[in-house]
């Protein structure tokens, strides 16, 4: 049953074979409680320092903090999602947090927190115009959940030039 | 002063709400018609049939929610408001749809635009699908009473920049360009449409035909998922529900008549969970979008696309000079540019998509929608059901239709130059912004249109119950009841054979008049007319 509605994602039987931790990513979820498990929070720090260079403050405590921002928000916006795409995102989080998943979908040999913003970018960049379906997904769904549970805050809207709504 | 709220009013009179926060419902419950959704056919439907003196019960999956609680912000509207957050894919991913789930649906949440169906459509459907009373003149006064009972009328307010750049544009390369008719009254221009109206203006199901039938003591049931139809002898025997929360109890509905309006996607895939049956193979199928690919451009000037009349000038060109079942066509539109739907329509990532946020408040953005539905390679998508029994759509994007997502951002990105754009950035992963005309139209004649490259999107969803004139050609009557099952109709978008081509809201309003009419007379002897 779990095998099957993985399969659902669209993972080609080549994706699997060469990802041999995929029975590994079974058992280590993406999400825990509609969450982003510990394991997957310093990848979508990774993920949104990334996709965020240029928005995102300069100065390391303020950019820690606004990735900290991003975070929070992030489970509030996955708390809203229904449950058969809370599933799918907690197996993509699962597979891009294993080694070989992050090597053969995301094309990153670094460990997520020890990667170079550019070379984040660089993978995402790949999987963005892959010519494999299953790889442009992933990074579609993981660019609009980064924008848009970031830009969810009031805070964030000075660099966006929107001065919000008007009082009613 | 502050703006009162109709719902909540109505609510200390003592309307019969439950559901939710409203307190649980019984869990069996006799009426004489069970509605399923309460959005632009189910509004229509409940205001009819409850003037006709019948006991109406409506079925909402999502809350009830009223200008108190709309408080312009995306972050609260689209996870209240919308199906799935706004975030409702397509099967590939490749397609996100707005789509509303609350009382109201989508019209408590469009952007207001009315345009009765255009007279090419009926005419397709009159020829194709056997039809024959879906003339224009046979709709005509459905249409002209909806208008009245829903203060449709033309705009006269100056239209916002982000508009009068499609006008302006329109104009400089000698293209047809008018005014959009809006369903409101005493507007304030705030331009949140979308997230809900605080002020009442908008002349939604919410605020309308909704208070009316609660007022004549009709029922809703809010937070409460129609699961399916119990079928016995031909016939719907009851309508089972449940409550979305954790502790969702079932609730046994039984009605002399059902009408199902949740929706296209959801509607049909109530009959699919409920195996209704489908002798001719049409449920779910010819499901249509109106895919639509959208331009950014930055210009000069400030254009402030958040402020204003979301839509208020539309072109029709690159539909009329074109024949319907021809290369698929297409109609120009401005959307509202709000934080959370720009940050995450915005392509690409970095110093580039920095840039092009901080150009927000420069963006002019247009739309193109697609007209699929009127030529045989363009024959929609399917309803399937996922292992959990949630609806899925899965709607191919072929050549055919990428042919047009290519023709839409060239006439866009000319459009947008013609209106002064400083550059255009059409809405694809392998697009840059160019600045010029020559240059962008260069690159997307180059440029390899793909699911998932191409950016498309979806507000209209429509179909997959179509209407026909006989049990092969539709799953519906001409009279909207099922062809198979006669105390059941279908009053929704899914009953469109084709796309409309127009934003449908003014389509499900008069069509579903005349089959609520219909349907009144035949339950109740008397004749309703909706204003």
């Amino acid at each position: 049953m779990r095998r099957r509605s993985w399969l659902k994602l669209g993972l080609g039987a080549a994706v699997v074979l060469a990802v041999g931790g995929g029975a590994a990513a079974l058992v280590t979820p993406g999400l825990r409680d509609g969450k982003l498990a510990a394991e997957s929070k310093p990848m979508m720090a990774a993920i949104g320092a990334a996709i965020l260079d240029g928005v995102l403050p300069q100065a390391p405590a303020e950019r820690a903090t606004a990735l900290s921002g991003l975070l929070a928000r992030t489970d509030a916006v996955i708390a809203t999602l229904p449950p058969h795409a809370q599933a799918e995102l907690s197996q993509l989080l699962a597979l891009l947090g294993t080694a070989a998943g992050r090597r053969a979908l995301v094309g990153l040999d670094a460990p997520w927190p020890d990667a170079a913003v550019q070379d984040v970018q660089a993978a995402l960049q790949d999987m963005r115009v892959s010519s494999l379906l299953l790889r442009r997904q992933a990074y579609q769904g993981l660019h609009d959940l980064v924008g848009g549970a970031y830009f969810s805050d009031a805070g964030t809207w000075q660099v966006l030039g929107y001065p919000g709504p008007v009082a009613v | 002063m502050p703006v009162p709220d109709p719902i909540r009013e109505g609510l200390a009179r003592g309307w019969r709400v439950s559901g939710g926060p409203h307190g649980q419902p019984p869990r069996r419950i006799a009426c004489d018609i069970a509605i399923v959704g309460s959005g632009a056919g189910a509004g229509v439907t409940a205001d009819i049939l409850s003037r006709a003196g019948l006991q109406v019960l409506l079925v909402e999956e999502g809350p009830l929610r009223s200008s108190s609680d709309f408080r312009q912000l995306e972050s609260e509207a689209y996870p209240a408001l919308y199906q799935e957050s706004a975030a409702r894919k397509t099967r590939d991913k490749a397609i996100t749809i707005l789509q509303g789930r609350c009382v109201g649906g989508s019209t408590t949440v469009n952007w207001t635009s009315s345009f009765r169906t255009p007279p090419a459509t009926l005419t397709h459907w009159q020829q194709h699908f056997g039809l024959a009373g879906f003339g224009n003149d046979d709709l005509a006064p459905y249409f002209e009473q909806a208008e009245r009972r829903l203060s449709i009328g033309p705009w006269l307010a100056a239209p916002n920049e982000n508009n009068d750049l499609l006008r302006r544009g329109a104009a400089k390369l000698g293209i047809a360009a008018a005014a959009i008719p809006r369903n409101v009254k005493g507007c304030w221009n705030l331009g949140s449409c979308g997230m809900g109206c605080p002020t009442n203006a908008k002349q939604s199901m919410l605020v309308t035909t909704i208070p009316a039938a609660l007022d004549r003591g009709a029922s809703l049931l809010v937070e409460t998922r129609a699961e399916r139809f119990e079928f016995a002898n031909g016939r719907v025997r009851a309508l089972l529900c449940r409550g979305t929360g954790p502790d969702g109890a079932e609730i046994r509905i039984e009605a002399r008549h059902y009408v199902l309006a949740g929706g296209a996607i959801n509607s049909p895939a109530l009959l699919l969970r409920s195996q209704a049956p489908d002798p001719h193979g049409r449920l779910g199928r010819r499901t249509f979008l109106h895919p639509v690919v959208i331009s950014a451009s930055v210009m000069p000037q400030q254009v402030e696309g958040w402020k204003g009349a979301p839509q208020s000038i539309y072109s029709d060109h690159f539909l009329e000079t074109q024949p319907v079942d021809g290369p698929i066509g297409y109609k120009l539109e401005a959307p509202p540019l709000h934080p959370l739907i720009f940050a995450s329509t915005t392509t690409g990532m970095g110093q580039q998509q920095a840039q092009a946020l901080r150009d927000f408040p420069f963006t002019h953005a247009l739309l193109a929608l697609l007209r699929d539905g009127f030529h045989p390679q363009s024959e929609g998508g399917t309803v399937h059901l996922r292992s959990d029994g949630s609806p899925e759509l899965d709607y191919p994007l072929n050549d055919f239709v990428l042919d047009g997502c290519r023709r839409a951002l060239l006439s866009m990105a000319e459009l947008q130059f013609a209106a002064g754009a400083r550059h255009v950035l059409p809405v694809h992963e392998l697009a840059q912004p160019y600045t010029s005309w020559a240059a962008a139209r260069q690159a997307l004649h180059a440029m390899p249109m793909q699911p998932l490259l191409t950016k498309v999107v979806s507000a209209h969803v429509m179909g997959g119950c179509g209407l026909g004139g006989t049990a092969s050609l539709g799953v519906t009557r001409p009279d909207g009841i099922h062809w198979q099952v006669d105390n059941l109709s279908v009053h929704d978008g899914s009953l469109f054979p084709t796309s409309i081509g127009a934003n449908p809201q003014l389509s499900v309003y008069g069509i579903v008049n005349r089959l609520a009419q219909g349907l009144a007379k035949s339950l109740s002897g008397r004749d309703i007319s909706l204003a």
